[in-house]
This record gives C-alpha cells, sequence and structure tokens, in this order.
C-alpha cells in the first residue's frame, strides 16, 4: 500500500500538470530563449542568440519611473484586494440572512457586471460613466447643481475612478466565492453559539470567518495576482491611444508596456517581461504568507 | 446539477439549429471563406485572393466587388476579411504561409514595419509598376520605401473642416485667429455648446497645426522633431483651441457635432455616415483655405489606403497580377467615389463628372495641396505615444511646452533606440 | 412578538439595502440597455435619461439577422463547454490528490502553480502562437480549448482543494469501508459536497471563456469560427467603425445567456453537506 501510494498523487496530477506544461510553462521558457536573441523588427525571422545584453538593457527600465510605478500598484493592490474582501464578505452575508426571499435575484442582479467582457465594460464607464460631457456622473451632478468634474484628468480622482471600475467588475466574483465558502459552515456550530448567548457580529466573527478563511484565501490570492497584473482598466481608460485623459498613473504593466513594448523589439521586451516575472515572484512570497494552510 | 447540464446541452441543439439558417446570411465581407487554399495558379482553376484589412466593411465591400467583376472570366475571386489590429496580427502570421492572406489593404503608415519586418514583397515582383502611371504622385511616393514600390494606392484621406449649416453663423472664416475668435464667442463650456471641436491631443488631428507651422514629427531620417522650434509653437497654438474644445476623445467630439451641440468639428471622411444618421445638415470646407498666423494654410496628414502582397503569397503569382491591375484600375476609385466618397488615387478616376461633383472628393483634393502624406518609415511606428504624451501634458496638464517637448523627444529617442 | 417585529424591520431594511445595490450596480448596464433601443442617430445621448429615445428593435434585428450572431453564440456554448469539461477532467483528480494525501513534492507543487500563474499571460501571445502552429491547431476551437483550460487549471485546482480541505475525511472513510473505488467516491462522495465551489469554478471558467476575446480573434481566423466576446470584438472594438445603438445591443444579447445560467445554478449551490449529506 505505502509503496504504491507514492506514485499514486503524482498520477492524478498528471492531466493538469501536462495542460500546464504547454499553456504556462512552456510560453514563459520561450519568452526567456527570445530574451536571449536579437529578435525585432529588424530580424523578424532571422534572429540569433546574442546572450545576456538585452538584460543589460532592460536593468535600465526599471528606473526612477518603475519604482513609482511599483509602488502605485501597491497600494492598488491593497486597497483593491482589502476593499473587495471587505464588501464582499458582507454582501455575501447579507445575501445568506434567514427569510431573505428574493436572494437570487438580488445576486443574479449583482452577478451581471460579470457577464459583461471586460473591454465592453471598460468602454461603458469611460464614455457612459466618467465622460464628461454626457456621462450619467456628471449628468447627476449637473441635475444637484454643481460643476463638471473630469474624472480621468489627474492622477489621484482617475486612480479612484479606475478603483471603481475595478470593484464593479471583480466585486461578483468575490461574493459569489464567499457565498459558495459560507454554504460549508456547519450550521449546528452558530445553534450552540446562539444558546452560548453570542450575539450576530460575535459568532460571525469567532465561527464564520475563521470556517470561511481557508475556503476563499486560494481565491483571495488568486484575485491579488490579477489585481496586481491589471492593464486593462488604467491603459484603456487614461492612456488609449489618441485620447489620453491627462492622468499619468502607471502599475508596472502599463509602465513596462509603454517604455519597452512599444518598440516591437521582442528580445528586449522579453528579457522585461522575464525581470518582471522576477519582481512579481518577489511580490508573490510576501502574498504567500497569508497561505499557511498547514 | 443534471438539470443545468440538460438545460446547456438543449440550448446548444437549438442553436446548432437555427445557427444552420443564420449562415445562409448575408455575412458582411464578400464570399464564405470555405473554399480550401489554392496553391496552383493555373487559369483553368478557380482561385481566391484573401486581403486582411481594418477599415470599413462598405468599402472593402465595393472594392471587392469592382475587382470579381472584372476578373470573373479568370475565376479569380478576391475576398476581403476584417481583423481587429491588422498590423499586430500580421506580426504573427505574415511569415506563416499556410494562414497568412495573400494581400493586405491598410494606411500607407504601417508599411515600412513590413519592409523591415521582410513579409511584404515589391510590387513589381509581381507586376508592372507601370499600372500606377496615372495615379496621383502623392499617393504613389507614400507607398514607396526606399525607392521601391510595396503599396498599391487605392484611395486616400485627409482631415477636413466639417459645420453644422443651420449652427454656424456666417462663413468659414479664412484665418486660424478669425476661427479662435469665433470659437472664443461661441463655446459655453458649462452648457455643453461648442464652436468647433477636434481631438486635441491626438497627434493625427493636430498635425494640421504642427505641418502648418513647419514643425514635424519625425524626418525621413528617423529623427524625431518635436524639439523643433516650430513643432513646439504649434503645440503651444493648439493648446488655446483645445481649451474649447471639451476633452478631445473621439466619442465625445463626434456626439456632441451629431448632437448639434457642436456647431464644427475637424475630422475626416469616416464621419460622414454618422453626421448623416443624425440628420444635421452639414457643409465641408478645406484646412488648406484657413491660413495659420504664420500665412500658410492648415496642413494635415493625409492618410493613403492601399493594398500590399505578402511575400508567402508570391506562388499565386498571375493572380495577384490581374488583382493588382483591377484594383488600379480607374473603375475601383470611381465606384468608391460615387458608393463611399472616397477621393481616389488613380487621377484617371476624376474624368468621371459624378466624382468632381461629389464635395467631400472635390474638398479632399484640395487639401492634398497642402497635405503631408504620414511618414511611412519603421520608427513612426514609436512616435504616436510620445507626440500625444507631450500634447496631454501641454494641453490638460498645463506643463511648460518646451520642457513637454524635451521629455518627449528623449521617450521617442529612448524608443527608436529601442527598436534596434 | 418585538422579536418577530424587530426581524421584520430587519428584513426589510436588509431587502432596501440590495434594491439600492442592485441599482447602483446596473446603472452602467441600464445605460446602455436604453442606447440599445434607440434610434441610430442619437447613440450617446446628452440626457441624464434611462429611456431610449425614438424607441426601436432595429438594432437587435440587426445583430440577430446581418450578423452570424447565433453562429458565435454556439461556438462560445462549444468553447465554454469544451473548457470546463476538460479543467474540470484535469483539475478535479489534481485538486483531490493535493488535498487528501501529503506527498512528497505536493507543496513544491502548489506554490510553483501559484508563481507560474502570476506571468502576465499577454505576454505568452507569441509563444502559444508558436504552440498552436506546432501541433497545427490554428484556427480550431480545440486548441483555443486547451489554451482556456491550461490558463484556467491552476485556479481551478487552488480554489477546489481550497473546499475539498473542508471535508471531513470521515465520510470518505466510510464509504470505502463499503468498498468504493477512488473514482466513485470522489464522483460519489466528493463532488456532490463540494458542489458549491465546483459550480464556482465552473462559473469562474465559464465567464473567463464567454469574456474571452485577445486570444478568440487572435487565434481563430474564420469569421464563422469566432466566439461572441470575439465577434463582438472584432465589429465595434474600433472608435471609427463603432455603432453604439447596435454595440449595446449586441453587447446585451451575449451577456444574457449567462445571466439566466447564473440564475438557473444558484438552486444547486448549496453544498450536499449543508444539505443533509451527512447527518442523514
Amino acid at each position: 500500500m505505502r509503496q504504491k501510494s507514492r506514485w499514486k498523487p503524482w498520477s492524478y496530477c498528471v492531466p493538469a500538470l501536462l495542460l500546464i506544461l504547454v499553456v504556462i510553462v512552456f510560453p514563459i521558457a520561450y519568452t526567456g530563449y527570445i530574451s536571449l536573441t536579437n529578435m525585432n523588427l529588424y530580424h523578424w525571422t532571422d534572429y540569433g542568440f546574442i546572450g545576456l545584453s538585452n538584460y543589460a538593457r532592460a536593468l535600465f527600465k526599471f528606473d526612477s519611473g518603475f519604482l513609482a510605478a511599483l509602488a502605485t500598484t501597491l497600494v492598488w493592490t491593497v486597497l483593491n484586494m482589502a476593499i473587495q474582501i471587505g464588501l464582499g464578505f458582507f454582501i455575501a452575508l447579507g445575501l445568506n440572512a434567514p427569510g431573505l426571499r428574493l436572494k437570487r435575484v438580488y445576486k443574479t442582479l449583482l452577478m451581471v457586471p460579470w457577464a459583461v467582457p471586460a473591454y465592453i465594460s471598460i468602454l461603458l464607464w469611460r464614455v457612459g460613466m466618467f465622460n464628461t460631457e454626457f456621462g450619467i456622473l456628471n449628468k447627476f451632478l449637473a441635475m444637484l447643481g454643481f460643476d463638471k468634474v473630469d474624472f480621468l484628468a489627474s492622477n489621484g480622482i482617475a486612480f479612484l475612478s479606475c478603483m471603481a471600475l475595478n470593484l464593479w467588475m471583480a466585486l461578483p466574483f468575490m461574493i459569489s466565492t464567499i457565498d459558495g465558502a459560507l454554504q460549508s459552515v456547519d450550521g449546528s456550530l452558530y445553534e450552540s453559539a446562539t444558546l452560548d448567548g453570542a450575539g450576530f457580529w460575535v459568532r460571525t466573527w469567532s465561527i464564520t470567518v475563521p470556517a470561511i478563511r481557508p475556503i476563499i484565501a486560494p481565491a483571495a490570492v488568486m484575485t491579488t495576482f490579477i489585481t496586481f497584473k491589471q492593464f486593462d482598466i488604467i491603459y484603456l481608460l487614461t492612456q488609449q491611444r489618441g485620447y489620453m485623459t491627462g492622468a499619468t498613473l502607471n502599475t508596472v504593466i502599463t509602465y513596462a508596456h509603454q517604455n519597452a513594448f512599444a518598440s516591437n523589439n521582442y528580445g528586449l521586451s522579453s528579457a522585461v517581461s522575464m525581470l518582471l516575472f522576477v519582481v512579481i515572484i518577489l511580490f508573490s512570497i510576501l502574498t504567500n504568507r497569508s497561505l499557511r494552510e498547514d | 446539477m443534471k438539470k443545468v447540464t440538460a438545460l446547456l446541452l438543449a440550448m446548444l441543439l437549438c442553436f446548432t439549429a437555427l445557427a444552420g439558417c443564420s449562415q445562409s446570411e448575408p455575412q458582411g465581407s464578400g464570399a464564405p471563406p470555405s473554399n480550401p487554399p489554392q496553391n496552383s495558379s493555373s487559369p483553368s482553376e478557380p482561385v481566391t485572393i484573401t486581403v486582411w484589412h481594418d477599415g470599413d466593411e462598405g468599402i472593402m465591400q465595393t472594392i471587392a466587388g469592382q475587382i470579381n467583376a472584372q476578373l470573373a472570366d479568370d475565376q479569380i475571386t478576391v475576398v476581403f476579411e476584417k481583423k481587429t489590429d491588422m498590423p499586430n496580427q500580421l506580426k504573427l502570421y505574415g511569415s506563416d504561409a499556410s494562414n497568412a492572406p495573400d494581400m493586405y489593404f491598410y494606411a500607407h503608415d504601417v508599411l515600412g514595419s513590413f519592409v523591415a519586418m521582410d513579409i511584404v514583397a515589391p510590387l513589381s515582383d509581381v507586376v508592372d509598376t507601370s499600372i500606377l502611371a496615372n495615379h496621383l504622385p502623392m499617393t504613389v511616393e507614400a507607398g514607396q520605401i526606399g525607392g521601391t514600390q510595396y503599396l498599391l494606392p487605392v484611395y486616400f484621406e485627409t482631415l477636413v473642416f466639417l459645420y453644422n449649416k443651420t449652427l454656424w453663423e456666417g462663413d468659414i472664416p479664412g484665418t486660424t485667429e478669425e476661427l479662435y475668435d469665433y470659437m472664443v464667442a461661441h463655446t459655453d463650456t458649462a452648457a455643453g455648446t461648442y464652436a468647433v471641436v477636434n481631438q486635441h491631443t491626438n497627434a493625427y488631428n493636430v498635425s494640421p497645426f504642427i505641418n502648418g507651422f513647419g514643425g514635424y514629427i519625425i524626418d525621413e531620417n528617423a529623427k524625431p522633431g518635436l524639439t523643433d522650434s516650430r513643432t513646439i509653437e504649434a503645440a503651444t497654438y493648439n493648446q488655446k483651441f483645445g481649451a474649447l474644445q471639451a476633452d478631445g476623445d473621439y466619442n465625445t467630439v463626434t456626439t456632441l457635432f451629431n448632437e448639434g451641440k457642436a456647431a464644427a468639428i475637424i475630422g475626416g471622411p469616416w464621419l460622414v455616415s454618422g453626421i448623416e444618421a443624425a440628420g444635421i445638415d452639414y457643409g465641408i470646407a478645406s484646412l488648406s483655405d484657413i491660413k495659420l498666423p504664420n500665412g500658410s494654410g492648415l496642413a494635415p496628414f493625409s492618410g493613403i489606403q492601399g493594398a500590399g502582397v505578402l511575400k508567402v503569397a508570391l506562388a499565386k503569382k498571375d493572380a495577384l497580377a490581374k488583382v493588382l491591375t483591377a484594383m488600379a484600375s480607374p473603375e475601383v476609385g470611381v465606384d468608391l467615389a460615387n458608393k463611399s466618397g472616397c477621393a481616389p488615387a488613380n487621377n484617371k478616376s476624376y474624368d468621371d463628372p459624378q466624382v468632381t461633383a461629389n464635395e467631400m472628393i472635390a474638398v479632399i483634393q484640395k487639401t492634398a495641396s497642402t497635405a503631408q502624406p504620414m511618414p511611412n518609415i519603421p520608427e513612426m511606428g514609436v512616435m504616436w505615444g510620445p507626440v500625444e504624451t507631450m500634447l496631454t501634458a501641454i494641453n490638460k496638464n498645463g506643463a511648460d511646452p518646451a520642457q513637454a517637448a524635451a521629455d518627449a523627444q528623449a521617450a521617442a529617442e529612448q524608443a527608436i533606440a529601442d527598436m534596434q | 412578538m418585538t422579536r418577530k417585529g424587530k426581524n421584520t424591520a430587519r428584513l426589510a431594511l436588509l431587502n432596501m439595502a440590495f434594491v439600492l445595490l442592485c441599482l447602483v450596480t446596473l446603472v452602467p448596464v441600464l445605460y446602455a440597455l436604453s442606447i440599445s433601443f434607440s434610434g441610430q442617430g442619437a447613440a450617446l445621448s446628452g440626457d441624464l435619461s434611462f429611456l431610449p429615445h425614438d424607441p426601436t428593435l432595429e438594432n437587435y434585428r440587426s445583430i440577430l439577422c446581418e450578423k452570424p450572431f447565433l453562429l458565435w453564440l454556439k461556438n462560445s456554448l462549444l468553447l465554454s463547454a469544451g473548457t470546463i469539461a476538460l479543467s474540470m477532467l484535469c483539475a478535479v483528480p489534481a485538486a483531490y490528490a493535493a488535498s487528501r494525501w501529503r506527498f512528497a513534492g505536493r507543496r513544491g507543487m502548489l506554490r510553483a502553480l501559484l508563481i507560474l500563474n502570476a506571468f502576465p499571460q499577454v505576454l505568452s501571445m507569441f509563444a502559444l502562437f508558436r504552440v498552436l502552429r506546432l501541433t497545427n491547431t490554428l484556427n480550431t476551437h480545440s486548441g483555443l480549448v486547451i489554451i482556456y483550460a491550461g490558463s484556467m487549471c491552476v485556479f481551478a485546482i487552488w480554489n477546489m482543494k481550497g473546499y475539498f480541505d473542508t471535508i471531513p475525511r470521515e465520510i470518505e472513510e466510510a464509504s470505502r469501508i463499503d468498498g468504493a473505488s477512488d473514482l466513485q467516491m470522489i464522483v460519489r462522495i466528493v463532488l456532490p459536497l463540494a458542489r458549491p465551489a465546483i459550480i464556482v469554478t465552473c462559473v469562474m471558467v465559464l465567464i473567463t471563456v464567454w469574456n474571452e476575446y485577445l486570444f478568440a480573434t487572435t487565434f481563430l481566423l474564420d469569421s464563422q469560427s469566432y466566439s461572441l466576446a470575439g465577434g463582438l470584438y472584432q465589429l465595434q472594438s474600433n472608435d471609427y467603425s463603432r455603432n453604439w445603438p447596435v454595440f449595446t445591443a449586441a453587447s446585451m444579447l451575449a451577456s444574457l445567456p449567462l445571466l439566466l445560467i447564473f440564475f438557473k445554478i444558484q438552486k444547486y449551490m448549496v453544498s450536499g453537506l449543508t444539505a443533509g449529506g451527512v447527518k442523514e
């Protein structure tokens, strides 16, 4: 039994690992390979091996502008995650309140933002919500007698606008994950606690939170990465070609895009990608502390 | 759980059945591309030439219709397929013989990159370039890299001054200073009504000022000209106009004009269908008739739309030669002018009285006297970002123009250095 | 009585909060909905109104009849079903193994997966193009399914493993005595118990595939084989060619099937555990 079970767990993992090898590992390795070549517009198909010189050049991309972008990214990630988990938790708790008959309707409606492709959501918000001339927010302000506000014009307000959109797009997943996790909490625990005279908040804090933490931790960590890597929202809201709004907000990915990927030098941008990957790994080691599962 | 699976399956089945009927409906551009790819080009067999584009389906339909009618006897069919972000798609597929298209159709400014990547073939590899003998010289030259003709020009466009006849008071001013005075008098930002709107941070839309002042974005030696005193002067001058032109987003400015909240807009022929749908009675004026303080007219970029041949398609040489010859014919230009209001690149098309009677085409042709073709060297591709960062900093963040120009110039030089 | 009254008041308050929350959430969507019913001229309106100008169904008609909408819908369903099947088939056994057995390399594997997943996937475009070209699956749905399934696999494993961890081992041991094989046990005991996590994971995969447009438009060349999001992107992503009323109508139509599935699926979001699986 012992001998057999040594390989059994791995055999269960083989299909998944194969898939991941092809779709995730190979591209990373390939990017690493390209980073060692001079593949660019002028050597599109006839590129050759040039050693580490792309890395020497790529290091210059990690300048003070990058550090500022890294700081922005960290603030962005922490704020978004804190609000997402906090709000998501309370909304999910509310949805699970006993006697809430319209639960399914509310939940479906709250899931609507999730059902819209990202580029459509971003476009809708840019033009329909934030626009100075006919965005809903400005129409609303005008109705209340306030002046027009350009929600994307400067860094502070653009950051908040991007965050509002990110929350709008990401909360549905968080709500449904936490809602799913809440289903696993054994109801009998509450009963005995109630008998002990514990109030709602005490029960929530001492029973619900510890019970769902291990279940939502993976989803939370995964979402943290997605938030860290977020590109579309900031790029399409504030720095799309033909219409930059005036905000100079950058996350590490938009910064790299602006400074390294625009030149179509695949060798150089692959080197930047690999270094960026190292930065993300370092970042993930920090977050991994929250994943002590054993 | 089972019920949901059943529901999904049922939906799938329904749509498989329904999709059958939708397949028979007209599909946007050209014949269904279900024909197997042809590798032989012997005239007895039917040949399909695939063209990728990222433009207006109606325009491509017009071109395909005319060519296919001309080549029906040769059993050659041209199919236009729309590819969003076509230049980037060609970076992947351009050298992939089994999936690449035979030709592409796009503006001339990306040509340099394709030539650098070595994925397009000179036209002379396929056909005698004398087919371009009657084309406007500006359009022919825009399709050349290092003296070699790669692009077959089909039509060209420039920015024009479109105005709402009901809202505009008096004549269109003859100078930018008068235009500015008119704007000051007729713009009420708080109420959301504007005199003239323009995408004032979009490099293409500010080009009338930059070129008119004698400045430049990049010269033929790939040297960025953002710190050229005339470029800075133009960007500074543009700033006071921008302040009266809303946020400068394409969606904002077109909607303002289509809703009758802006009396005029600086834009291209691509706006016309929307303006007509909104029921606006509009007039068109040439930007070259509006003079800058230095006496020269506004000088927009011109974009030359045309077709290039991919190297991987050279096996179909004979068919491609016929397609290119048909595409260069004056009839294609006449059709485009009459059906889609495009200004033909072939001078012979203008022999048709209907073409010269078209107001938009007349204005674009007139603007061609001052218009400058966009640079088509590969380095132009990295210039849009820095130029627009500079315009945005000046127009929206109140940055010092000289400083913004210096920063943008440095960024542009770095980006060009990064290309190698 | 007072206790009951207090409860009713609390529920009323909660209902009000949710109505408000739903309204706020739906503002952009309602706006899009009103444009989708508007006539061609008045695309983006200047007024604060959720009522369409010049109401018409023309935009919906033109999407359904002039564009291969139903074909794209079918492709989206096929791609989603294929991806869900493949990713779950791969991820469930792996998640089960990672949750149930402590084997050498297990922790390392889980960590490594998480870190690999951190690589921005947009950067993989070129490499994935090579993979598909090598395996001759460019322009096929199966190629795309493999890419989608692979990119969702790490998420699926982690997400389900977390839930599997909470299922008491005793339940399995009881059935093992009955002589059930591992596979039978996963199918009969573990999956039903982990239903909420399985459903959330499937929904996540479904939505990702449904809304993905970059790979779909890059790796599929034939407009007949596009997914809904891809086809829409191809038609309307460009500012210059966008027709707002048609675009919003198409977005609404594309999202509707997902919402229907959401609504239907909620009944099953209750775990076998709390539904009485153990206590019975």
